[in-house]
């Protein structure tokens, strides 16, 4: 059963360039860690399959390129996606400012139903910090989205996140197959009378048509 | 400005375009995730199949037995009632809810197998995000019954000659190949269609895992077990069939390389290909495509026919100026003979160098064209000498429409009885006034409905993008869904004249492609929400 898997979660990372979306990525997807930088160009995926309460859910995760140039490529993967994570780098105060502009950005274009994140990436370089903890975390109370802090390169926290955002949607999965159901789900059997009640009367009259 | 750009991302100004190499990376990438794509839409089709084979095993709803199984009301046990769907049946087909946290309804909850499985479908498949099922394809016919080794060897085959051999080899190339994993859990048992009635507990649910397996597992050659037998032949069909069956299908696999097709091979997508023959005349400066024949297009309609016609344009465009011809439409076909010219006139050499031609088949319907496929053929080769292609037809461009289009709920309430149609938004509708907007609203019909119910949305006055989100009911059982069609017309309010017609959409069993994926949908997964959004027509039929 290698290959099966019980669900498929596409993620997106977004975030400007050169906040370590495609490091934080590597490091999940293959455990390392690149020191050099090269610039995503357009879009790119990685695939990891992991295990979450007994259940195998197969995380497609898009990484996309920061640069202004690819926006119109990136935003196309926006709709499709369940879970975004939003990256700015802590050493880099501008990239930090910006998180609001993609929450914007996710807004006009991603699924309303999205599950999002925030992550400041490269916590370990400590001395060149221009962002405080604290700082992102009151971001992240203003706009209810989960924050931690990263360090591709320790491994610090990117596995957390990455569980973290699934297990959310695997969540939301759960809460809206219960509210998706019709409403005898809820209630036994007090439905059942009320909608025995409901068939019985011809349906001349019952001219519904705004519910 | 560079390193700004770099370090903020967020510059004003839009970057030069992208490179030849960058497009083709990005290219990579996309067909990379277009592979993984059609792998989820197979486990999806699993899925769909699955449940589709357990709906048609059950015994149906009747008043004093078990949905699932025909099991009449026992003393010691007595029937249960499903809380989703109502019906009543046995306590080996239902499974028991968690309590739900409301103190008041603290009572035990059932749920049919049934609907749980619909449920578990319903999230696995990620239709819970999209509102509706994602695409998917079907596992290939299944075999019931006695199955032996030159069968599976043919279908084997069958499959590598039917073009799919670019994903087929992909799956096989990649270690732990589901046929070389699996092979040994499939079982094999005599077909005995009468049993069904007897299946107990025990073997519904050793029936799911057993089809689970396989369904995963041998994903296309799918023995689908619809019958069941008791335990313990199980146990003993697992082990005289499993090294059979094992050993045969590894030495299939070994001899499957082999059989090289005849014909050139192109790489298909599944969408079919098409052969065409450019020819250029330098005196008249006109170049003469003839569309000989297309093989193997998707099939657009219930039957899984199509109405194709090609159309054809030469990219890039100049100007406003539109360069597009049309093929005859063939009906009621997937291979369809055109044997067609079409001229296109005052191509110079030059354009011939740079410009190329793109071919779309469209399936010609009274309500609209649904895209069945396209090509694109640089025109330089034919600049010398006539050449005859056979192209390979990739799939449709971008799956959400465009233009005026509307974005509608459809879900079959087997509680009311009732259809709900739910009107969200609509978007990029025509302007109709003088004013450069439209006043909208919808009228909605069911036909042939018995009850000629008839229903209006309100008016959106001056928006072109009208959101509705209004609900609509239409008593109608499941099995007359599938001959009536639900007819959507859009209006533009005026006063003192006609009301002004924007489009229409006619969803239903005779309608095709996407319309008739939703409204099977619709039928096939009541009580739940399926969204899609449609691309109004133009032309009126009331």
């Amino acid at each position: 059963m290698a290959k099966t898997y019980d669900c498929l979660f596409k993620l997106l990372l977004i975030g400007d360039s050169g906040v370590g979306k495609t490091s934080i990525l590597f490091r999940f997807s293959e455990d390392a860690f690149n020191i050099s930088f090269i610039s995503t160009i357009g879009i790119d995926f990685k695939i990891r399959t992991i295990d979450l309460d007994g259940k195998k859910v197969k995380l497609q995760i898009w990484d996309t390129a920061g640069q202004e140039r690819f926006r119109t490529i990136t935003t196309a993967y926006y709709r499709g996606s369940m879970g975004i994570m939003l990256v700015y780098d802590v050493t880099n105060e501008k990239s930090f400012e910006n998180i609001k502009n993609w929450i914007r950005n996710i807004e006009e274009n991603a699924s309303a139903d999205v599950e999002k994140m925030i992550l400041g990436n490269k916590c370990d370089l400590d001395d060149k910090r221009q962002v405080s903890k604290e700082r992102g975390e009151q971001l992240a109370i203003d706009y209810q989205i989960k924050f931690v802090e990263t360090s591709a390169k320790d491994s610090l926290n990117v596995e957390y996140a990455f569980y973290t955002l699934a297990r959310d949607i695997k969540a939301k999965m759960e809460k809206k197959q219960e509210a998706s159901n019709p409403p005898g789900a809820r209630s036994g059997a007090h439905v059942l009378r009320a909608s025995d009640q409901q068939r019985k009367p011809p349906s001349w009259l019952s001219r519904c048509s705004l519910l | 400005m560079c390193v700004i750009r770099l370090r903020t991302g967020w510059c004003t100004a839009r970057g030069e375009p992208l490179s030849a190499a960058e497009r083709e990376a990005v290219a990579a990438v996309v067909r990379r995730a277009e592979q993984l794509d059609e792998l989820e839409a197979r486990r999806v089709g699993r899925l769909v199949a699955r449940l589709e084979g357990m709906r048609r095993s059950a015994q149906g709803p009747a008043p004093r037995a078990c949905l699932l199984c025909g099991e009449t009301s026992r003393l010691l046990a007595p029937l249960r009632t499903c809380s989703i769907c109502r019906n009543s049946a046995c306590p080996k087909c239902v499974i028991d809810t968690p309590p739900h946290r409301s103190p008041i309804y603290s009572r035990e909850q059932y749920m049919c197998n049934l609907c749980a499985e619909t449920r578990e479908m319903w999230k696995k498949s990620g239709a819970w995000f999209y509102k509706s099922l994602p695409k998917y394809i079907l596992p290939e016919r299944k075999v019931t019954g006695r199955y032996n080794d030159t069968e599976l060897a043919r279908s084997l085959q069958v499959r590598q000659e039917a073009g799919n051999s670019s994903n087929e080899c992909k799956t096989d190339s990649e270690p732990g190949s589901p046929l070389s994993i699996h092979a040994p859990s499939f079982s094999r048992q005599p077909s005995n269609t009468d049993s069904r009635k007897s299946i107990s507990s025990q073997d519904v649910h050793h029936e799911w895992s057993e089809t689970d397996i396989l369904t995963h597992g041998v994903s296309g050659l799918s023995l689908h077990r619809t019958e069941s037998i008791t335990q313990r032949s199980i146990a003993g069909l697992k082990r005289t069939g499993s090294k059979g069956s094992a050993y045969s299908l590894r030495s299939i696999r070994k001899e499957v390389p082999k059989p090289q097709p005849e014909k050139p091979t192109i790489p298909d997508s599944g969408f079919g290909t098409l052969e065409i023959k450019l020819a250029y005349d330098n005196a008249t400066s006109s170049l003469a495509v003839t569309v000989l024949r297309a093989r193997g297009l998707i099939g657009m309609d219930m039957t899984g026919l199509s109405d194709p016609f090609c159309r054809l344009e030469i990219l890039p465009r100049e100007g406003t100026y539109s360069n597009r011809l049309r093929t005859k439409t063939v009906h009621k076909t997937k291979n369809p003979e055109f044997n067609e010219t079409v001229h296109f006139f005052g191509i110079t050499e030059s354009d011939l160098a740079a410009k190329s031609l793109e071919i779309v088949l469209f399936d010609d319907d009274r309500y609209g064209c649904d895209e069945m496929g396209s090509a694109t053929v640089s025109l330089r080769d034919c600049a010398k000498a006539p050449t005859q292609l056979r192209l390979a037809l990739s799939g449709a461009s971008g799956n959400e429409p465009t233009g005026p289009r509307v974005l509608l709920a459809l879900c079959y309430n087997t509680k009311k009885r009732a259809l709900v149609v739910t009107i969200c938004r609509a978007a990029e509708l025509p302007p109709q006034d003088s004013n450069g907007y439209s006043d909208p609203f919808v009228k909605l019909h069911l036909d042939p409905d018995p009850y000629h119910k008839k229903h209006k949305t309100s008016i959106k006055w001056r928006n072109l993008n009208p959101v509705w989100n209004e609900e609509f009911l239409f008593e109608t059982r499941p099995t007359e869904l599938s001959r009536q069609n639900l007819t959507l017309t859009f209006w533009d309010k005026d006063y003192g004249k006609p009301n002004d017609f924007l489009g229409s959409l006619v969803l239903g069993a005779s309608s095709k492609g996407r319309r008739l994926k939703h409204w099977m949908d619709c039928i096939k997964f009541p009580d739940h929400r399926h969204e899609q959004w449609h691309a109004l027509t133009d032309t009126q039929h009331l």
